[in-house]
């Protein structure tokens, strides 16, 4: 009796797996993704559109951890059990490819009518290797009421600050206890009530400074570091000045992927920089009355464009994971869930250069800045289309170890007041040179 | 007449033998699949090339090599991994002595205050680096504030290279609940016969303390400071939850340094190089521990004089 009952209990268990197994007569692949229950809601959500549109091909997701993501997929690739496609983080897109695991999709778009811009073209040596699944800029955000309590009049949707007029207005912005003014007699830096500005200080962030001051991280091929030119060194600098000299900014040592929560989402802080997606994925749930404009400049009027990449994986169903990647990253397939909730902005260059394009998202009643949409064009369209310039990870190898691990930590340094940029940059350079050359 | 019982004896060892076999072998497949077999092979890919991806190439002693003479984090590394672990084992062997001693102590609300700080330890640790996250926040945090209430200037606790990992070690001896557990228990072993023979002639507490309660308590105190020496040169965790590393090598603990350079920058082979290195630091240290311990600890059954 206990033996059938072992028996029939082991049936029940391998139930599900028949169930999987049973064949449908459809190819089943896997999408792999990061990100938390709602985003696994909303990926959930255009699946089963796909799965229901045709009857050939059956997409299963695979909920990765965010911090974990890339390092699993090594792990799969070991094994040789890589999904069939999936997102890959920004930093990683190159290593995937030159170590040929990344199925070739330099045609996906070819003789189409939508064309993804240039600026989010991943490029090994020259050579396209893939296409972001969206575009994101940064940007400045702002927040209006602190600065009408201050009498300052609001930033300026196509005329950026000049990096002195940035410090200026965030030191009229900035008050201590006693409302004192950095500069002012008697303000004390130790009782700061209100800052004037954040500078987001995640490590690839701090690239978009390096441009605007007419310096670069790295050659446009990819092959050379050029962080440690004066340009480059002196804009670090500036940045971490914000804090420790002007004191308009609080300090962040241990930088944090958030610079509207750091910044204005605690309402210390007046003004803040910060990519284009937390329009959709924090201003929402903030009670903030914002505003959105150009980055300040300190010599080019330059904003960085980046986002990851849906890569299809090299394997034997490459060709349906193709076609379901090509569905899945137009703007269309994640039109409700990500584009109208600000979360993505489109990557073709259509919604960017004609105004009923425009007008599809920006002019939407559901798309967040939808209030004010001739800042929304000038901040969001047109500061794209001139200004942008794609992060280094679209060109230059191995920023997994370079911005991620090496610049990561020794910037700390810097944003703490313990040494200059110049020393730091100086020490790390030969590692930075070295690891962007490793195959 | 001896045939019969011997054999049985030998059939009755076989079958115990064989029972225990049975008994041990999970633990031995266990300890061998997922200990000693990644041992060796993280030992044999600590001289490859390898990022995970790519061709494997065999490079002899040189990701060693290159630890040792190129690196400029490994030295301030080891130096973080060690202060850390130093301040945090004696650390947390005072406190959790000093506590359980009290709560060995006919206190009033005993049991309360026992479960009060057996507490932290039981909490998630994610939730708890967290907590102190906020406390030691430089711009909001409750210790800054608290500090310049009474006009003094902010401190930089986790924000400076100097004082990340005291306050790091901070937190880790807060969090040594289970060691107050264990000290605990030898407390109530110490006979008390004693330390009432010791009254008698006229001991005060501190004499009894040094010369009845630490020597009875030794082994507890060895088992204490191995297993808090061997977690705490292992850390990671702060690491990876509050500092990511910095400022400088401040908190570029061992584990951390592992941990990036194999899965974050792809480098397997130049991550197990670390792994060994840390794996031999782990043994010298518990050698040590070992070979001195004959001189101090006191066993209650042993016959030396």
């Amino acid at each position: 009796m206990k033996k059938l009952l072992a028996i029939v209990l082991c049936l029940a268990l391998m139930l599900p797996v028949i169930a999987l197994a049973e064949g449908d007569g459809r190819v089943h692949i896997t999408y792999s993704f990061w990100g938390d229950q709602t985003e696994f809601e909303s990926v959930q959500k255009v699946l089963d559109e796909y799965n229901q549109m045709q009857d050939k091909v059956f997409v299963e997701p695979m909920q990765i951890p965010n911090e974990q993501y890339t390092e699993t997929l090594v792990n799969y690739a070991i094994a040789d059990q890589l999904p069939d496609c999936g997102m890959v983080n920004e930093n990683s897109v190159l290593f995937f490819a030159r170590n040929g695991v990344m199925a070739d999709v330099s045609d996906m778009y070819a003789g189409e009518e939508l064309q993804p811009m240039d600026c989010i073209t991943f490029k090994d040596d020259g050579t396209p290797v893939g296409y972001s699944s969206c575009n994101e800029i940064l940007i400045m955000y702002y927040n209006k009421d602190m600065f009408d309590a201050a009498g300052e009049p609001y930033p300026s949707a196509d005329k950026p600050y000049t990096w002195d007029e940035f410090v200026e207005v965030a030191k009229r912005l900035t008050f201590d206890e006693a409302g004192k003014h950095p500069g002012e007699d008697g303000f004390n830096p130790e009782k700061i009530v209100q800052y004037g500005a954040f500078v987001n200080n995640w490590t690839w962030q701090m690239e978009v400074w390096a441009l605007s001051n007419g310096g670069a991280w790295f050659s446009d091929d990819g092959k050379q570091c050029l962080i440690n030119s004066p340009e480059a060194i002196e804009s670090i600098q500036k940045v971490a000045d914000l804090a420790l000299v002007e004191h308009v900014a609080p300090l962040n040592v241990i930088p944090e992927d958030n610079g509207v929560g750091v910044g204005i989402g605690s309402k210390t802080v007046a003004m803040t920089t910060d990519g284009t997606w937390r329009l959709g994925t924090d201003f929402p749930n903030l009670d903030i009355n914002y505003g959105i404009a150009p980055l300040p400049m300190m010599k080019e009027n330059v904003t960085l464009c980046t986002s990851g990449l849906t890569g299809v994986f090299k394997g034997k169903h490459q060709q349906e994971a193709y076609d379901f990647v090509k569905w899945y990253t137009r703007e269309e397939s994640n039109w409700e869930s990500l584009v109208l909730t600000g979360i993505w902005l489109p990557k073709s260059e259509y919604y960017y250069k004609t105004e009923e394009g425009i007008s599809k998202w920006l002019g939407n009643e559901k798309y967040p800045y939808n209030k004010d949409m001739e800042t929304g064009k000038k901040v969001l369209v047109e500061y794209t289309m001139n200004n942008a310039k794609p992060a280094c990870w679209y060109y230059t190898p191995n920023t997994q170890i370079t911005t991620n691990e090496i610049l990561f930590t020794a910037l700390q340094s810097v944003w703490s007041g313990e040494r200059t940029a110049e020393d730091v940059i100086n020490e790390i350079y030969p590692d930075l040179c070295e690891a962007i050359l490793i195959d | 007449m001896t045939a019969l019982p011997k054999r049985h004896m030998i059939r009755y060892n076989r079958g115990e033998t064989r029972a225990a076999w049975i008994c041990l072998l999970p633990s031995v497949i266990g300890l061998v699949c997922i200990t000693y077999i990644p041992m060796i092979a993280s030992f044999t890919l600590s001289l490859f090339n390898w990022n995970g991806l790519g061709e494997m190439k065999y490079i002899g002693l040189d990701n060693y090599i290159r630890l040792f003479t190129r690196d400029t984090k490994f030295y301030g590394s080891l130096l973080t991994t060690l202060e850390y672990a130093c301040l945090s084992v004696i650390g947390s062997i005072i406190y959790s002595m000093i506590i359980a001693m009290l709560l060995n102590r006919k206190v009033p609300a005993r049991g309360f205050f026992r479960a009060v700080f057996y507490l932290p330890y039981v909490l998630p640790v994610l939730a708890v680096y967290l907590g102190w996250k906020w406390l030691f926040d430089y711009n909001h945090g409750l210790f800054n504030y608290l500090i310049k209430l009474n006009g003094g200037t902010s401190v930089k606790f986790l924000d400076s290279s100097t004082m990340v990992t005291p306050s790091l070690a901070l937190i880790a001896v807060w969090l040594s609940g289970n060691l107050i557990v264990i000290f605990l228990a030898g407390l109530q072993n110490v006979p008390r016969t004693y330390h009432e023979a010791a009254e008698i002639d006229g001991a005060n507490a501190w004499h009894r303390f040094w010369k009845i309660t630490i020597p009875c308590m030794t082994p507890i105190i060895f088992y204490n400071l191995l297993m808090s020496l061997v977690t705490n040169l292992q850390v990671i965790t702060p690491a990876l939850s509050l500092t990511q590393g910095g400022p400088g090598t401040g908190s570029y603990f061992m584990c951390y340094m592992l941990y990036t350079q194999a899965f974050k920058s792809h480098k397997y082979g130049y991550g197990s190089a670390i792994a060994v290195i840390l794996f031999l630091i782990i043994a010298v240290f518990t050698g040590i521990l070992f070979a001195t311990s004959k001189g101090w600890i006191f066993y209650e059954g042993d016959e030396k004089e």
